[in-house]
């Protein structure tokens, strides 16, 4: 959300999509939408996809590694102790760890890509456009960064009021 | 098939509501000042917490002579209130992979509260291991860290390593996925907050939610992944516990049909405690319109299910025993637990937990709240004695008769379980005070999707 931007509030995500598919019929740049609950229309439309199962994969496959050379560094190479008759590279257990440790690492890192990537973390303090989008409202912010033409700013106004918008908030050009 | 937009299934919140209405239903008891009922609760928990603080602090001070374990029962109250709760605990993440990962969006309303046992419920069981190493202040020699106290690393092959691991793997994602569940309600309770402290505390738990579309995508990857990892680990958590049985040689334990047997058996005990839980919400909060019939109903079928798996589990055991001509096993289950010195707790454990939840296929008690608070409340007892028959019998009766033992449990022991008791109500409580009771932005999407679809409850 910049200054420039159009700030639209909606009743409900049915007049939220309707505006979406306006706007972007006459080519004018949606910046982005807050909603009380995923829209799934919305996340769609705004073509905006998260790449955190990549990172997840990608994770979970290092620490598989990671855990079973770590395994068998340590029962294997460091300090092999017997067991009782047990093989050092005892393979069906370091299964279950391995199973077990890259469930932990993967989460772990996962979450932490979450709180990097979003830059949500305890105690940030929030920026909302419009109270109440936690609530019962919907809003949608148009512009761009150099902020948009003047005929395209009336043009969107048009189409945010014609889809039902119930208040349309313009902050100084 | 997408089962959501099938015109057969009754609707999944009642009442044709708004979102705002949504939001204030269900918000509402967390920002009034409590019942009469709630600070008796408390009080009743609080004291119940300080029994179990000052049968842990004699645990520690004087060490696990205070408790009723002896050379042949070295597992006693501990570990089968260890098994127990974590048994409990496996519903809530039950519940969350229904929703997140088979999309049964009529765990939606049920889940958070789920979750929330899970968390408490596993702590309560991570309480007792812990407690039983004796010298807790030891209890980082369980970590493989290098050290100069002989064996550098961890026993890997030990499956009492891999509980270690397992459970605070569960611990820690389960307080995670529960979390980062109500990020977007607790920005609710922020943007609500009429008073200065309460909206800088949600706001700080709430990380600086906005609901924006950058967020949401990120956040509903993120629980995919997180509901995705917590699948396998539910499974294998059990699994564990039993293998810790299982490896032994003790008779009654070294069977291979313990994991799955310990598990259904962890399902269907967590299953037990969700109804409990739900039916004293639902009644307390009047959030019927959320919490369904159709809801308790549900739960009560996965629990029919659950109950022929174990009474088949029970009929497999004692088929075996003597199938297998094992006489250690023969006398295990018929002597010393079907017809001996055990066979009250025994028969208690088949009834509870086989045949009463049977009455559950009738339609008029599956209505009545009242049958059902009771059956869920007869299958956590059944269950606690299902793993007193597992432990005590084995332990006190094994392949000599002349260490054959009795095992009763001291006061400090039921101090302990009375205590987590209190942890776990305790906890519960808070929880119902400060925190919404159901994930308000899922019921949201479920009134919004739904919205002209929505139908009376025939039910």
């Amino acid at each position: 959300m910049k200054d420039k931007d159009i700030i639209a509030v909606f009743e409900n995500d049915l007049d939220l999509v309707k505006a979406i598919g306006s706007l972007k019929e006459s080519s004018i740049p949606v910046r982005d939408a807050f909603t009380p609950f995923p829209v799934h229309d919305v996340l769609k439309m705004l073509g905006r996809k998260s790449r955190l199962p990549y990172f997840s994969v990608m994770a979970g496959a290092g620490s598989i590694i990671l855990v079973f050379a770590f395994l068998y560094y340590t029962a294997v190479i460091d300090y092999p102790i017997n067991y009782g008759g047990k093989p050092y590279f005892a393979f069906p257990s370091f299964v279950v760890i391995i199973f077990l440790l890259t469930i932990l690492i993967t989460f772990i890192s996962t979450v932490l890509v979450f709180h990097f990537r979003t830059g949500l973390f305890p105690g940030k303090e929030p920026e909302i456009p419009v109270p109440d989008s936690s609530d019962d409202r919907f809003i949608l912010t148009v512009g761009v960064d150099e902020g948009l033409s003047g005929e395209m700013r009336s043009m969107a106004k048009e189409i945010l009021t014609k889809s039902g918008a119930l208040e349309i908030i313009e902050t100084e050009q | 098939m997408d089962m959501d937009n099938t015109a057969v299934r009754p609707a999944l919140i009642k009442g044709n509501k708004s979102y705002r209405q949504v939001t204030d239903d269900i918000a509402g008891p967390s920002e009034r000042t409590p019942a009469k009922w709630w600070y008796a609760a408390m009080t009743v928990s609080t004291m119940a917490l300080l029994f179990g603080l000052w049968a842990m602090y004699i645990t520690v001070v004087e060490g696990l002579g205070t408790w009723g374990l002896n050379n042949s029962v070295g597992w006693g109250w501990d570990i089968i209130n260890f098994v127990w709760w974590i048994g409990i605990g496996h519903a809530g993440t039950a519940f969350t992979i229904f929703l997140i990962v088979f999309r049964a969006k009529w765990a939606a309303s049920i889940n958070r509260a789920a979750e929330a046992m899970t968390v408490f419920a596993v702590m309560c069981a991570a309480l007792f291991p812990a407690l039983h190493l004796g010298r807790i202040w030891l209890i980082f020699y369980i970590m493989p860290y290098p050290n100069t106290r002989g064996p550098l690393w961890v026993n890997y092959n030990s499956p009492l390593f891999w509980d270690v691991l397992a459970i605070t793997t569960y611990l820690l994602l389960s307080v995670t996925l529960w979390y980062f569940g109500m990020v977007p309600d607790l920005a609710t309770m922020r943007d609500r907050a009429k008073s200065k402290i309460k909206k800088g505390i949600y706001g700080f738990f709430s990380m600086g939610w906005v609901g924006s579309v950058q967020n949401w995508v990120r956040y509903e990857a993120l629980s995919k992944l997180l509901g995705g990892l917590a699948a396998p680990l539910v499974v294998s958590v059990h699994t564990i516990v039993a293998i810790d049985f299982a490896v032994s040689v003790i008779p009654g334990w070294h069977t291979t049909i313990l994991p799955p047997y310990f598990f259904v058996g962890a399902i269907f005990s967590g299953f037990a405690m969700v109804l409990t839980i739900m039916i004293l919400i639902r009644k307390t909060f009047a959030l019927t319109d959320f919490i369904t019939r159709s809801h308790l109903d549900s739960i009560c079928r996965v629990l029919i299910f659950g109950s022929m798996v174990i009474g088949l589990a029970y009929a497999t055991e004692l088929f075996i025993a003597w199938y297998s001509g094992s006489e250690y096993e023969f006398f295990t289950f018929f002597r010393s637990r079907a017809t001996g010195r055990y066979s009250v707790s025994f028969w208690i454990m088949v009834v509870c937990n086989a045949i009463i939840p049977q009455l559950l296929w009738f339609k008029k008690i599956r209505a009545s709240l009242n049958w059902m608070l009771v059956i869920s409340i007869i299958i956590n007892i059944g269950m606690w004695y299902e793993r007193f028959v597992i432990m005590i019998s084995s332990l006190a009766q094994d392949y000599l008769p002349s260490s054959w033992v009795s095992y009763s449990p001291t006061i400090v022991d039921i101090g302990i379980y009375v205590g987590t008791f209190g942890i776990f109500a305790s906890g519960m409580l808070m929880f119902i005070r400060y925190i919404p009771m159901i994930a308000i932005s899922e019921v949201k999407g479920l009134a919004g999707e739904k919205k002209d679809e929505i139908k009376p409850d025939t039910k």
